[in-house]
């Protein structure tokens, strides 16, 4: 018996069509039904000069499904590079022709002599969802389009982290990483978002390592690159938000380039005394008990749901309820994820669920006792149920509703302050 | 359960007509196996009355008609489409937008390729009874 999904958090493999709008200049070419970009397309700041309406698509139809369509997909690839002026194309299969067999690389192969890249990622629905179509795509560009390079530049750093538009702060996010890194003399190197696009992509090889910024999206692309290009890979599971968890990554990410210990501890110091002066200056609101909620849950994808609950535990002193994983989390990953939750200060441990039903999630968290009114951080689901509990609220993750977010950023110690103004915002508009 | 599919061709063995070409329609019925059950003849008067002052598309003289061998205006449309109404699906080498969508009220599946009676016949009896049975179509 198929299983209904109760308040789904993502969307199907094609949602990658995201992954390649984010790479500026790189267009979505889909091999799928009408109407799906349309479905998987949100009004998240993805219009421009690409915008779902109007990737080019092969909108296969019954015909198709029965006498294959592959003709259709090739001369829509042949006319999308005669009339829309991109950098790269990306093939993108949905379902139907995956189930009915198009040979969809044999028709993207043909294209290999074309003037512009046109690579080819299967993002079949049933493939997973859009944090493995993710993965796919960046797969696509490193296996089709990139090759080993014999210069290293030494100090440029490959920053893989969010998933673009599933996250809707992945902007501010990657901008915040980069600023980081090149903090500590490396040279970052992001593809996705302003001014990046296709001339650093053509970088990636000559880069010294990858850092990867996730619990476990992108692993597998790190993995590959390291075969391929021979490039180590350091991967730091927790979003750093806030001093506690920067000031580690800074070291870590410090300590796997070679850089001088004494000038990480300089950037670490310059960072941490500002942040500390902002908290001083709101000592007395975080003393005031009442303000602020004992227990918090985290619901949402694993990147953030790690990234949060260290923050709030070790940063602000909080006491984790039980946590929710809601991205599908691959099985083989989970134990590894589950530790990390276990890793906090003072001795406390995070229990955590990876739990993709909502109704479960949110029976769990009428059930849970918080002492109090609980503090929610999770997607716009959880506005109804907390607000039930009488608790504190804030939308974080997918989906966003109540919030346009443009560059803003919860990365590292600026984004640990964000964070925390817009937790306090929601906590002492109460007392109002 | 048996159901019928019409075939544009003029030799049985390939899909060559454009629907407004067809003069009779080969009508095959899919049940255990498939076999030709007859030729529907697309009435003389109709197909040959096209070019002229009709209304409709043909109205002006340089719409559809202009061919010659064209659809022939909106009732030649709609007499063809009902000929062959008891089918389940049509197979021509083109078939018109007015037409597709008076299919498409009837529920008919249209299907314009340039292929071979019988691989026509082969995919569309495979997907019909793929879907009848609620079986996947994937093939691996």
């Amino acid at each position: 018996m198929a299983k209904l999904l109760d308040k789904q958090r993502y969307k199907c493999a094609l949602g990658a069509m995201q992954t390649v709008q984010a790479i500026d200049r790189a267009l979505p070419i889909l091999h799928s039904g009408p109407g799906c970009a349309q479905k998987l397309s949100e009004s998240i700041g993805s219009s421009g000069y690409f915008s779902p309406n109007i990737f080019p698509c092969t909108s296969i139809n019954e015909k198709d499904v029965v006498f294959g369509g592959v003709k259709k997909l090739d001369s829509t690839i042949e006319n999308a590079l005669k009339v829309i002026d991109a950098d790269l194309y990306v093939v993108l299969t949905g379902c139907i022709p995956e189930i009915v067999g198009d040979d969809s690389g044999e028709v993207v192969s043909r294209f290999e002599d074309a003037p512009k890249p046109v690579l080819y990622a299967p993002t079949a629905g049933f493939k997973g969802n859009n944090y493995k179509g993710h993965e796919q795509v960046v797969d696509s560009i490193i296996e089709q389009y990139l090759k080993k390079s014999d210069k290293k530049q030494k100090g440029l750093v490959n920053i893989w982290a969010d998933v673009p538009y599933q996250d809707l702060f992945w902007l501010g996010n990657l901008r915040e990483l980069e600023k980081l890194i090149s903090e500590l003399g490396l040279i970052p190197n992001t593809i996705f978002g302003y001014k990046r696009g296709i001339e650093n992509i053509n970088k990636i090889p000559d880069a010294e390592f990858n850092l990867l910024v996730s619990p476990w999206v992108g692993l597998s692309n790190v993995k590959k690159m390291e075969r391929k290009f021979g490039t180590p890979y350091l991967h730091y599971k927790t979003l750093p938000i806030g001093a506690t968890e920067t000031s580690r990554f800074l070291r870590e990410v410090g300590k796997f380039a070679g850089v001088d210990e004494a000038k990480v501890e300089y950037v670490i110091k310059e960072h941490e005394d500002y942040y500390y002066y902002l908290i001083e200056r709101y000592a007395d609101l975080f003393l005031e008990n009442r303000v602020i909620n004992k227990q918090f849950t985290v619901v949402s994808d694993a990147h953030y749901a790690l990234g949060i609950t260290k923050f709030l535990a070790n940063d602000l002193g909080l006491v984790p309820a039980k946590q929710f994983v809601v991205d599908d989390t691959p099985k083989n990953v989970r134990e590894s994820i589950k530790e990390e939750f276990k890793k906090l200060n003072y001795g406390l441990e995070a229990e955590v669920s990876f739990e993709t039903d909502g109704f479960k999630i949110h029976s769990e968290i009428r059930q849970h006792d918080y002492h109090g009114y609980p503090l929610v951080l999770g997607g716009y689901y959880e506005k109804e149920v907390t607000e039930e509990l009488k608790g504190n609220f804030l939308n974080i993750a997918y989906p966003v509703q109540d919030k346009v977010v443009f560059d803003n950023s919860y990365v590292g110690y600026t984004g640990g302050i964000r964070l925390i103004e817009d937790i306090y915002t929601v906590a002492v508009s109460r007392f109002n | 359960m048996s159901y019928k599919i019409a075939i544009g061709s003029s030799d049985g063995m390939n899909v060559d007509l454009k629907f407004g070409e067809v003069s009779k329609f080969l009508i095959y019925e899919v049940d255990e196996e498939i076999k030709l059950l007859e030729e529907r003849i697309v009435s003389e008067e109709k197909t040959s009355s096209q070019c002229g002052d009709r209304k409709g598309c043909g109205g002006s003289g340089n719409g559809c008609d202009g061919q010659g061998n064209a659809c022939g205006g909106p009732e030649d449309v709609i007499s063809r489409v009902s000929i062959i109404s008891d089918c389940r699906s049509v197979v021509c080498k083109k078939i018109g937008f007015q037409a597709q969508k008076q299919f498409e009220k009837k529920a008919i599946s249209v299907f314009d390729v340039e292929c071979s009676v019988a691989e026509a016949l082969e995919k569309i009896s495979f997907y019909f009874g793929k879907i009848d049975n609620h079986e996947s179509l994937r093939k691996m």
